[in-house]
């Protein structure tokens, strides 16, 4: 709590300059996000896209990121030294972090293979979207969780000339805080906002029974299923989840805190507040455990929160993404 | 932001702020008041109390209260408790309209830079 008033400034500036100069949260300049897509022959570009907005992608970046910013905080957190580090990000920060994340290979692979169901799972229902490979945007959601309104107009009015060049006219969101975004955020920045934004449970559960016959196999196994808040209480998406879930096969069981009373993740403020991020995600973990050792969720900052007790408690946490892979590969 | 959008910003959320009946039923639904071991500085009405009077002057931004602010998740518990309870406050919006104001002064280069 000491010299939160620096370190929150300095967590602030350093995410506005990111955006400003890069279009990303990381400040990563090099294209990081379309290595899934690989031999997935997508369409670049069409009237309905798939937009993953790099949430998936950018997992094993934040891993490494939130551990720096941990180390970094003392100087983060002092007059002067806040600057010196936030320069060193700017030089060298793009560098070090791709470094760092090389030994995410696990994750990453994990990451793909959630994005590779999403599609598969899409293409079963005759569902092909295209895809804006390297100049796929990110939505601008960090920046409206902090409060940064004055940076989001000009962002978000680039992403949506963006996807005007390209003529969308129906975008499938992978992740809940995308799909908020775009749904609920930006129509109050751009006059007669005409995109059409799904998420893609909720185009899976609509053809629900053709997913069922195309599975290749069953995933005859108990699962816990942990609502993501954005997901449930903002968007209104409950049952879809629990109705493909069963269409694959699996068998659903409900933590104490559930559908629109479920429990955070802890997720949301990991950038600064990791120890308060640690008590809430253990507090959650431990309801989820209590029920099963098989945990599903459909977002990936639930994701990256949860999945680290997998080898400390014994439980396995997979994204709803990740089962469509598995049953339809 | 102009001092108008601001102020605009600052009469919306006393008003809001105004209408809450300080049941404190969302305070035990918070994961972060939770996590703080049962401090209401953490916990959704107390972030709105903060917020009060930081906009009325009372109150100056200091590191604790920086850290109750940001420290909101933004999961929206909150929001369904008191709809719940019949008041309806929009109250993880509302925290976050108050971020807004905040950040203002604390982004380096702002206008409104304070820090």
């Amino acid at each position: 709590m000491r010299r939160s008033k620096r370190f929150v400034s300095e967590v602030l500036s350093t995410l506005k300059d990111n955006i400003q100069r890069t279009g990303d949260p990381l400040g990563l300049k090099r294209v990081y996000w379309t290595g899934w897509a690989k031999g997935l022959n997508l369409q670049k570009g069409g009237e309905t896209i798939l937009l993953t907005a790099r949430m998936y992608q950018m997992l094993p970046y934040i891993m490494q990121i939130t551990g720096l910013v941990a180390s970094a905080k003392p100087f983060l957190s002092r007059r002067g030294l806040g600057e010196i580090v936030n320069m060193g990000n700017r030089i060298m920060g793009d560098k070090i972090i791709r470094f760092k994340a090389l030994g995410s290979r696990e994750l990453r692979l994990k990451s793909h293979n959630v994005l590779k169901g999403i599609v598969s799972a899409l293409g079963v229902i005759d569902q092909r979207p295209a895809y804006l490979y390297e100049d796929e945007p990110y939505s601008g959601v960090l920046l409206y969780d902090l409060g940064l309104d004055e940076y989001i107009e000009d962002h978000i009015k680039k992403v949506y000339s963006l996807f005007k060049t390209y003529k969308v006219k129906k975008i499938i969101g992978v992740d809940p805080h995308t799909v908020f975004m775009l749904k609920e955020i930006y129509p109050n920045y751009i006059d007669n906002y005409d995109i059409e934004v799904k998420h893609y449970l909720e185009i899976l559960s609509e053809n629900n029974q053709t997913l069922k016959k195309m599975c290749k196999k069953s995933l005859d196994k108990e699962f816990v299923i942990h609502d993501s808040c954005y997901l449930t209480r903002e968007l209104g998406i409950v049952e879809q989840v629990r109705e493909i879930s069963s269409s694959l096969g699996m068998t659903i069981a409900e933590p104490e805190n559930t559908k629109l009373d479920t429990a955070c993740c802890g997720g949301p403020i990991e950038y600064a507040f990791r120890d308060l991020t640690e008590k809430v995600s253990e507090t959650r973990i431990q309801e989820l455990s209590a029920i099963s050792k098989n945990i599903i969720v459909e977002c990936p900052i639930c994701l990256i929160n949860l999945r680290k007790y997998e080898k400390e408690m014994g439980i396995k946490v997979w994204d709803i993404g990740e089962l469509l892979f598995e049953a339809l590969h | 932001m102009d001092i108008k959008e601001s102020q605009t910003v600052r009469n919306t959320l006393l008003q809001e702020i105004g209408k809450c009946r300080a049941c404190r039923f969302c305070i035990d639904v918070c994961p972060a008041y939770q996590a703080s071991e049962w401090v209401e500085n953490m916990s959704p009405y107390g972030r709105l109390q903060i917020l009060k009077y930081l906009i009325n002057g009372t109150l100056d931004e200091d590191d604790p209260l920086i850290y109750s602010i940001y420290s909101c998740l933004q999961c929206g518990r909150c929001d369904r408790l008191c709809q719940a309870k019949g008041q309806n406050l929009d109250v993880s919006h509302l925290i976050r309209l108050g971020k807004y104001l905040l950040s203002q002064g604390l982004v380096k280069g702002s206008k409104n830079e304070k820090v």
